[in-house]
């Protein structure tokens, strides 16, 4: 049975899962969850995800959410056939999970909230809490710096190979240039790396919105 | 310059620090404990060794060094797999349902916990005032995320499944400084106070609580 991936087309969990789907090949349907009717609250959707966010998939009636754990199961359980983005020996693997630990507690959290000021809060009509958002970017800022400095040493977060930690932060960085900031730009190491990742086929395929591949 | 067991750099009560120090214990690793006093973690000497200037940090006799405290037990639980309590799942499905449970720690509950810790405890502590407003917000939300975690409690033993992993451990540092400012936050709800009575009485904990001191 194929695949089912229930998410909102251009949310950033949904793109984030399709992402790797698209890397590992593996085949899927997106069933739509509008998030702004707020579909993700319903209980027929709760009933497989409590918390009411989306995505969540359904791999043959195995139900999984939060969009990285999906992406680590979709990228362990195809890691035979094609290529390997979670490496496997013990201290490569731990610097790995350095490295997404690290897009989650410095990168993400500041992103998503700079995403939310500048792009969300219009879009539902508010006006954008200059303040903070100016406090987010300055502290993104000085988290990417540090980003410069650990890839001026290695091509990729966890080492010289690409990993699903790299990949992790694509749809919130593309966020960061649709809320009107350089930040990716400005530092030679990080720019090389952005251009690098943001440039994989498989984004090009769900940037703009994630479509199924098959019926 | 050569030593023998495992360093644990950080700060006795820092919360990751003692989140690292947990897993330690609990797979029996004998650590020295090193104090990074307060704004040497901003010192160019530790930035050599951690980029992001934060606490706690591992390093290891032949020279590996890893940072991020979930980065840190991961890495402990897998080395030492054949001793101490088993704390991460082996098989594939497991190990999804290990994973969504990890990243649901960090997202639903750290993200919030913490800043609810830090808009109390943290203000007083650096001697202003708490904005109870602020933290009645983010209380908010993170009760709803506490419902979910009822109701998941409500099938499983632990967070990921029947079994103690890695997930339970890592709530408890701002699980506990929660129910000093609330002390009913896990006891109002049945489910999520047996995980939380569990998880909180374990031995690690109680010998790190008050301070994380070396062991070996």
């Amino acid at each position: 049975m194929t695949l089912k991936l229930y998410g909102y087309s251009v949310a950033t969990g949904t793109r984030r899962v399709a992402v790797v789907l698209h890397e590992m090949n593996v085949p899927f349907k997106l069933i739509p969850v509008d998030l702004r009717k707020g579909e993700q609250k319903s209980p027929e959707f709760m009933r497989y995800q409590p918390f009411g966010l989306t995505p969540y998939i359904d791999d043959d009636g195995f139900i999984l959410y939060e969009s990285r754990a999906i992406c680590y199961y979709i990228a362990s359980k195809y890691s035979n056939q094609r290529i390997s983005l979670i490496p496997s020996e013990l201290k490569a693997n731990a610097l790995f999970h350095q490295a997404a630990s690290t897009e989650l507690t410095s990168f993400d959290e500041y992103a998503a909230e700079i995403a939310k000021e500048k792009i969300t809060v219009p879009l539902l009509g508010g006006t954008t809490d200059e303040v903070a958002y100016e406090r987010l970017l300055s502290t993104l800022s000085a988290k990417l710096d540090v980003y410069d400095v650990i890839l001026s040493k290695q091509k990729y977060l966890a080492g010289d190979e690409v990993t699903l930690a790299d990949l992790y932060h694509l749809p919130c960085g593309d966020l960061l240039y649709r809320a009107g900031t350089d930040v990716l730009e400005t530092r030679p190491n990080v720019k090389r790396w952005w251009d690098d990742i943001s440039s994989r086929p498989s984004w090009a395929a769900v940037k703009d919105g994630v479509k199924g591949t098959t019926n | 310059m050569a030593f023998t067991n495992l360093k644990l750099y950080g700060r006795p009560l820092s919360s990751a620090t003692r989140r690292a120090a947990v897993i330690l214990i609990e797979k029996k690793v004998p650590f020295e404990f090193v104090l990074v006093p307060n704004r040497e973690h901003k010192a160019p000497e530790y930035l050599k060794k951690h980029p992001f200037g934060q606490i706690p940090l591992i390093e290891e006799p032949d020279g590996f060094r890893l940072y991020e405290s979930r980065a840190i037990g991961r890495y402990i639980a897998e080395k030492y797999a054949s001793q101490g309590t088993p704390l991460l799942p082996t098989e594939l499905k497991a190990k999804a349902i290990f994973e969504q449970a990890a990243s649901s720690e960090l997202a639903n509950f750290d993200f919030l916990a913490s800043q609810a810790v830090k808009e109390v405890i943290g203000k007083k502590r650096e001697g202003l005032t708490p904005d109870y407003d602020r933290f009645n917000e983010i209380y908010s939300e993170l009760s709803a995320k506490l419902d979910a975690y009822e109701i998941i409690l409500s099938k499983q033993k632990y967070i990921a499944g029947d079994e103690i992993t890695l997930v339970d451990l890592f709530h408890i540092p701002f699980g506990s400084s929660l129910v000093t400012i609330v002390p009913d936050v896990f006891e109002k709800r049945p489910n999520v106070s047996r995980w939380w009575n569990d998880i909180s009485s374990r031995p690690s904990w109680q010998s790190v609580k008050e301070g994380v001191h070396s062991t070996a």
